[in-house]
């Protein structure tokens, strides 16, 4: 197996949920060694061999260290001193309780990194609120500028506060590393994942700041300088299924003369109200309401061969089926690998969105089961002989 | 006394055009000396609105400020053999070149991979394209709309029976460009082993579709299409309510007897007060149901005041809030989240969002307000290329840089 950038990487990993375990998914996919601190009871979020946990897990270790027992925090410790990067997205308190802060870990191992992806940082009146993706998103103003043209907040079907957190958090351990490398020394990283996704909003955070102008709920208006068309259009319903869109977005005059080309140049396109950039976003309803009419009459993937073929920006709506299936593109660059689980079988996981020449990241396994890794860890890592790890186990402060 | 920066010492060449600026000022932030080699007539971002005060011009671009601070400006037309030429030199002593071109424009510059490597194997290319460098679909064009329309990200979003609804923020553009500084970070760890450079190919489209987390789990678990649920989270612990003067986050992943003790001393429980809600499993069939009662409970309550009160009982709710709330909240206050950077030749100093992470011991830093156009092309020509002023002069005249 070629060598991997992370190879030789250890990190003792004790986040759960979403945001951390993206992070040090990247971590495992490209080399490191990903030992995961569980606990063996309930909440199980969810089948660990199939779907989103395999997804979250994969080519990582477990064990489930009982941290409400002065023995499992003493595992947990003497785990930590053979690890490069410890990293947890707790509030800010619980490493410290279990004496697993920053300053005593690095007290025991000088050059530790210690990553802390809490929700809304170490420091601070709010340090000890309670967050996930979807609160955290709801206080920096992405909840309420997905809206419906009323104003009415109109769902986020996903959580880009845990998954830009995640690679917030994967970004962080490797410059740390990388310094640690020259300079020899760790450190620790304060990471509110609040701070992180409120760093991604963009430019718009700077009109508020400079031009003092409250943000509307964008829509479809483009947010990287004027178009139009731009927008979602529906098309004709595909085996049945009516909830079929293509996105489209058009610029420039030659792109606009290139667009009207393709569709056939229908009348209205000539209508001196569609003349200029400025008229076309001007009176876009009425242009919309027109390019409907064509979408409506092609399927999503037509509209899009259609209009890619034509130089002009477009594609379809995937669903979850057009992404993980039929996506033509993603299936000719192998983003869904397939993994091998213990019955013999495969499945399929989310892939790494970048090929590196020397040797890509590879999805090495499939997420382990909580406590998996039990003799890996505590035999050939701390070199716990049989007898002694069973007493573990009786004591309670280790699940096997 | 100031810490050293943690890339410092490491040299970055940004091609990029709009769609990935921001990974190289990711890299920036953190210390690199980030070069922005633009085309003499700007680069495209420099075009794009909103503009301070609204008075388009290539040096009030709050897009361009936003994803160039802490850059340096060179101007520079890789269209002409004598500007690719200088770009070949400058890459002869930098680590990094990130690019955004579609493919195969680099190679016809004379700047391909091949040519970069050759000159000097130890630089990484980081070659950030809309569907990546190959595949059926590798010379198709697409902007962040249709990028998340692609990347499955944009049909999940806003009420069934309704038109999905687009995220906010260039999220395509700006997971692509956490990845790019990711895939730059992992190849340079990796040459600190094999002192070879590598060639990154970063697929916008695939950034997108792996920033969600739970389609393709849903659809490999039980071959399932996500479906868009308003704003019910597709965990179903997650839905906006309206209090009186605003919206709220409600969320049951909380203590759930303290929740529904205080739902109760309001007279609001319903049905909510019977032991199966106990249960986490039956709060997620019951979700509906659940927070239609949450939601009469809420009603009459102001939000920030719902706010105080649940994340004292360690509920994790939060308040839906816009975007300006971010200038006066008091967590991102006491942090000294918000930096003022100073643009001396306007004579105003302006609040730019501060640091995704802190560092202790190297930490994120504003080292310079975003560069006017070609601000610095002539210090680095003299000073990394020893060019003699009349040489500088005739490029110049050239339009060259």
């Amino acid at each position: 197996m070629p060598a991997m950038p992370l190879d030789g990487v250890r990190v003792l990993d004790f986040t759960w949920v979403v945001a951390g375990p993206v992070a040090t998914r990247i971590l495992a996919d490209h080399g490191a060694e990903v030992i995961k601190v569980e606990r063996k009871e309930p909440p199980q979020l969810g089948n660990r061999k199939l779907g989103l946990q395999c997804d979250l897990n994969r080519g990582k270790l477990s064990v489930a260290l009982n941290m409400q027992h002065p023995r499992g925090v003493e595992l947990a410790h003497r785990l930590a001193a053979k690890c490069d990067v410890v990293i947890d997205n707790f509030s800010a308190r619980v490493m410290r309780s279990w004496g697993m802060d920053y300053e005593s870990l690095a007290a025991v191992k000088p050059d530790i990194i210690c990553i802390s992806m809490s929700g809304l940082g170490h420091t601070g009146p709010r340090s000890s609120y309670v967050s996930y993706g979807p609160t955290l998103q709801a206080l920096t103003g992405y909840t309420m500028l997905m809206a419906e043209p009323d104003g009415t907040p109109a769902g986020y079907g996903y959580s880009y506060a845990d998954t830009c957190g995640g690679y917030t958090g994967a970004l962080a351990a490797l410059i740390a590393l990388w310094n640690r490398h020259r300079t020899g020394r760790g450190q620790f990283v304060d990471l509110a994942q609040f701070e992180a996704v409120t760093s991604v909003i963009g430019p718009a955070l700077l009109d508020i700041a400079a031009n003092g102008r409250t943000q509307p709920a964008p829509g479809y208006n483009s947010q990287e300088g004027p178009a139009a068309p731009h927008g979602v259009y529906k098309c004709r319903p595909l085996d049945g299924d009516d909830d079929r869109w293509v996105a489209i977005a058009v610029r420039t005059g030659p792109e606009w003369r290139r667009f009207v080309t393709a569709i056939g140049s229908p009348s209205w396109a000539s209508d001196p109200q569609f003349r200029t950039l400025y008229l076309r976003m001007h009176n876009s309803a009425e242009l919309d309401a027109n390019v409907s009419l064509w979408t409506a009459e092609h399927s999503a993937e037509d509209a899009m061969a259609i209009l890619q073929r034509a130089g002009i920006a477009a594609g379809v709506v995937e669903n979850g089926i057009d992404l993980c299936a039929r996506d033509p593109q993603l299936k000719e660059r192998g983003f869904f690998p397939a993994v091998a689980t213990a019955r013999g079988t495969t499945t399929n996981v989310t892939g790494i969105p970048f090929k590196l020449s020397g040797g890509s990241g590879k999805v090495r396994s499939i997420a382990p089961e909580v406590g998996e890794n039990f003799d890996y860890v505590l035999g050939e890592l701390l070199g716990l002989g049989r007898a002694e790890r069973d007493e573990l186990v009786a004591a309670g402060a280790v699940w096997p | 006394m100031t810490e050293p920066a943690a890339l410092a010492g490491l040299r970055v060449l940004d091609l990029t055009g709009h769609r990935a600026q921001l990974c190289a000022r990711l890299l920036a932030d953190m210390g690199a000396d980030v070069i922005k080699v633009e085309p003499p007539a700007g680069d495209d971002a420099r075009r794009i609105g909103p503009f301070l005060d609204d008075l388009p011009h290539l040096d009030r671009s709050l897009f361009f400020w936003f994803y160039n601070l802490n850059k340096r400006s060179l101007t520079l037309d890789l269209n002409h053999s004598r500007g690719a030429d200088i770009l070949l030199q400058l890459a002869r002593s930098a680590d990094v070149v990130i690019e955004s071109y579609a493919p195969g424009i680099l190679d016809r510059l004379g700047l391909g991979w091949d040519t970069l490597h050759r000159e000097n194997p130890a630089l990484v290319l980081c070659s950030i394209a809309p569907f990546g460098q190959t595949g059926p679909w590798r010379d198709f064009i697409a902007d962040d709309t249709v990028l998340t329309a692609l990347g499955g990200m944009l049909y999940i979003n806003g009420f069934p029976n309704h038109a999905p609804v687009r995220p906010l923020g260039l999220q395509a553009y700006h997971s692509a460009a956490y990845y790019g500084a990711i895939a730059v970070m992992l190849a340079l760890l990796a040459r600190d082993r094999t002192a070879e450079g590598q060639w990154i190919d970063l697929s916008m489209q695939e950034a997108t579709a792996a920033a969600t987390e739970h389609i393709a789990g849903a659809f490999f678990e039980r071959g399932e299409a996500e479906q868009r649920r308003g704003t019910l989270h597709w965990s179903r612990f997650f839905r906006v309510g309206k209090c009186r003067d605003g919206y709220i986050m409600h969320c049951t992943l909380g203590d759930w007897t303290s929740l529904i003790e205080w739902v109760k001393s309001d007279g609001k429980a319903g049905d909510l007060d019977s032991p199966d809600y106990q249960q986490v499993m039956y709060r997620y069939l019951m979700a509906e149901h659940l927070f239609d009662v949450l939601d009469d409970w809420v009603k009459d309550y102001p939000r920030d005041e719902l706010l105080e009160r649940a994340q004292l009982l360690r509920q994790p709710y939060a308040t839906v809030r816009p975007p300006e709330a971010l200038f006066d909240d008091d967590q991102l206050a006491a942090r000294g989240y918000f930096v003022e950077v100073e643009h001396r030749e306007l004579g105003r100093k302006f609040r730019y969002p501060g640091a995704p992470y802190v560092f202790n011991g190297t930490p994120w830093r504003v080292s310079r307000r975003p560069p006017l156009i070609g601000e610095h092309t002539g210090e680095i020509l003299r000073d990394e290329l020893s060019m003699a002023p009349q040489a500088l002069a005739a490029l110049f005249a050239e339009g060259v840089i």
